[in-house]
């Protein structure tokens, strides 16, 4: 459905997006990136708004952004900046957004409806947008690229000036149509439960480079060999025991203990020197990778030796 | 529990034809239509043209009753006859109202776009640069058109109704022609400019400001400049003037008011025409695609 490669994109002198490859086909991708990562212009010159300096862009299989007419008709996107149309209402404004489609007048304005109503906006649908609050705009924005019933939805931080009511409905409207209508979603934000709430897969990018595409289950998968143990009592005991025998446990601010085993050793021995230590383990868990681990880890940032060595984040 | 699932039909329509921009032209005009404002400027544009209606039809049915004492009496008055004078003196007095329904349909029509970021959800829809360009150019062309050359060509029809011979027709078949030329001259570098100020500029009242600022300006230093350096024809400077000339050499004035030569104002309008074009041109289609 979206395959770049080696796509270079220049504003002037600086380079916002340097060699990205990759390719996406299906389900729900979460793009990840700090700021001026170059998450934004990687969907503009998805959607033909910025031409790449080198490199192919191509979505349904046609090049951008000499194929961007047609290739409009069929991806939906929704913007990340505040978009009002202060003289229109939210049906007036679907309405137009549906005869730039293609619809005509009384199609376009069925379909606003039907968009208004799967997002979840009422009444106030007939009010002139300037009078929304940021939570409805967003809503609208979303409903506007919707309504053509798009294959491919861009959506750019949707959950931006949402409440948290507002936050959870808007994600699992994208899960659903990501689940229920097969549409590909790319989901560029900043709020790592965002993607993974709604996502399968991430693509992280950072100045201008995709420095991680992995499946979210294998980036939060069990790490090898690291333990998250809680003991009854004598936690001091437990520690200094478990780290004469070799293991290199970490006290967290929680209470919990964060284990690493060393090549060799049995899990099982933790057991026995919790019952050497004359308490019992009540709580045992193999550590997962969080998604911000793993997102720190991608983008080299000073923390992620820490996330190693046991330290708890 | 449920008993639907909230849901959205499937849509497989196929995408718009050529005529892309007619749907921003449309809704332009739908949104303008809805405004009080604009249409007391229509009502006021239109008051000018039955007051027209009006002294063509009591000139044309005194023609046909001949010998009518007032009616010599009226032909004396050169203001009440109908000739190409009568449709110059309309379409001039018309230019006021065509530049204040431009300024106010056309001051918001790009930079509200722009700051409202409404570029980026119209252009994520199947339309180009080229569309919402002709189509915003289209419906201001269209608004002045209709308080110039569509009145304009009816009242020489009315002519012709009301005096049915070949020799009428004859004699006013190029008032058409120069009304909808002169029509032209008036509402295009209107058009341009009033899109162009809009497009350089981030909200309405700036762009209107810019636009009556600039016309004030320019018109005041073409006369000082034709008055200090003693040559009438630098007074093709100020544009209303040079449209007031291209005016007066279509209809075929002999009382020429200006005395410079038509042509540079035939230049001079088309230079604003093409750089309010490519101003408007070079700003949209950054929108659409910028680099």
């Amino acid at each position: 459905m979206i395959s770049l490669h080696d796509v270079r994109v220049s504003y002037g002198a600086l380079e916002a997006l340097r060699g990205v490859t990759c390719s996406i086909e299906s389900g729900a991708v979460g793009l990840l990136g700090p700021n001026g990562a170059g998450k934004s212009t990687l969907l503009k010159t998805l959607l033909g708004f910025v031409r790449a300096k080198q490199g192919d862009v191509r979505v349904f299989g046609e090049s951008m952004p000499k194929s961007a007419v047609k290739v409009r008709q069929r991806l939906g996107y929704m913007p990340e900046r505040e978009v009002v149309s202060p003289k229109l209402s939210a049906v007036g404004f679907l309405t137009y957004c549906g005869c730039l489609l293609g619809m005509s007048r009384v199609d376009a304005m069925e379909r606003a409806h039907e968009v208004l109503n799967y997002v979840g906006v009422g009444e106030s649908r007939y009010r002139k947008m300037e009078t929304y609050s940021m939570g409805m705009r967003q809503r609208i924005k979303f409903a506007q690229a919707l309504t053509h019933d798009p294959k491919l939805l861009l959506l750019d931080e949707p959950t931006s000036g949402l409440d948290p009511e507002g936050r959870v409905e808007m994600l699992d409207l994208i899960g659903e149509l990501a689940r229920r209508r097969k549409v590909t979603v790319l989901l560029s934000t900043h709020l790592l439960p965002d993607v993974e709430h709604v996502c399968d897969r991430v693509l992280m990018i950072d100045k201008g480079r995709v420095v991680l595409d992995a499946k979210i289950a294998s980036l939060t998968q069990a790490r090898e060999g690291a333990f998250e143990v809680r003991v009854r009592d004598k936690k001091e005991a437990f520690v200094r025991a478990a780290k004469e025998a070799g293991f290199a446990p970490y006290a967290q601010l929680t209470g919990n203990i964060l284990v690493t085993k060393p090549p060799g050793k049995k899990v099982e021995a933790l057991f026995e020197l919790a019952r050497a230590a004359q308490t019992q383990i009540r709580h045992f868990r193999p550590v997962r990778q969080s998604l911000e681990e793993a997102f720190i880890a991608a983008i080299g940032a000073p923390s992620a030796p820490a996330a190693q060595d046991g330290s708890g984040r | 529990m449920p008993i639907y699932t909230q849901t959205y039909r499937t849509f497989d329509g196929e995408a718009p034809g050529r005529f892309r921009w007619l749907v921003v032209a449309r809704q332009e005009l739908r949104i303008l239509l809805g405004q009080r404002a604009f249409l007391f400027i229509g009502v006021a544009a239109y008051l000018h043209v039955c007051l027209r209606i009006l002294q063509l039809v009591v000139i044309d049915m005194m023609a046909n009753t001949g010998g009518n004492l007032l009616l010599n009496e009226m032909r004396n008055f050169s203001a009440m006859n109908v000739d190409a004078t009568m449709f110059f003196t309309f379409l001039r007095l018309q230019m006021g109202v065509v530049f204040l329904s431009c300024i106010y349909a056309g001051s918001g029509a790009i930079c509200e776009d722009f700051s409202n970021n409404l570029m980026e959800i119209y252009f994520s829809k199947p339309l180009n640069w080229r569309d919402y360009v002709i189509g915003k150019c289209a419906v201001l062309l269209a608004v002045g058109l209709a308080f110039t050359a569509i009145p304009g060509v009816l009242l020489v029809l009315l002519h012709n109704l009301f005096v049915p011979s070949w020799a009428t027709v004859q004699e006013t078949y190029w008032w058409a022609l120069s009304t909808v030329a002169f029509s032209l001259v008036l509402v295009v570098p209107c058009v341009m400019g009033v899109l162009a100020s809009s497009a350089l500029f981030a909200s309405r009242r700036f762009a209107s400001i810019a636009v009556f600022m600039v016309l004030v300006g320019n018109l005041v230093v073409g006369r000082m400049l034709s008055q200090l350096l003693l040559k009438p024809q630098v007074a093709v400077l100020a544009f209303p003037l040079a449209l007031n000339r291209i005016g007066e050499s279509l209809f075929q004035q002999r009382r020429i008011i200006f005395r410079f030569p038509v042509h540079w104002a035939w230049i001079y309008v088309a230079v604003v025409c093409v750089v309010g074009f490519l101003i408007v041109c070079q700003k949209v289609r950054r929108a659409e695609v910028a680099s």
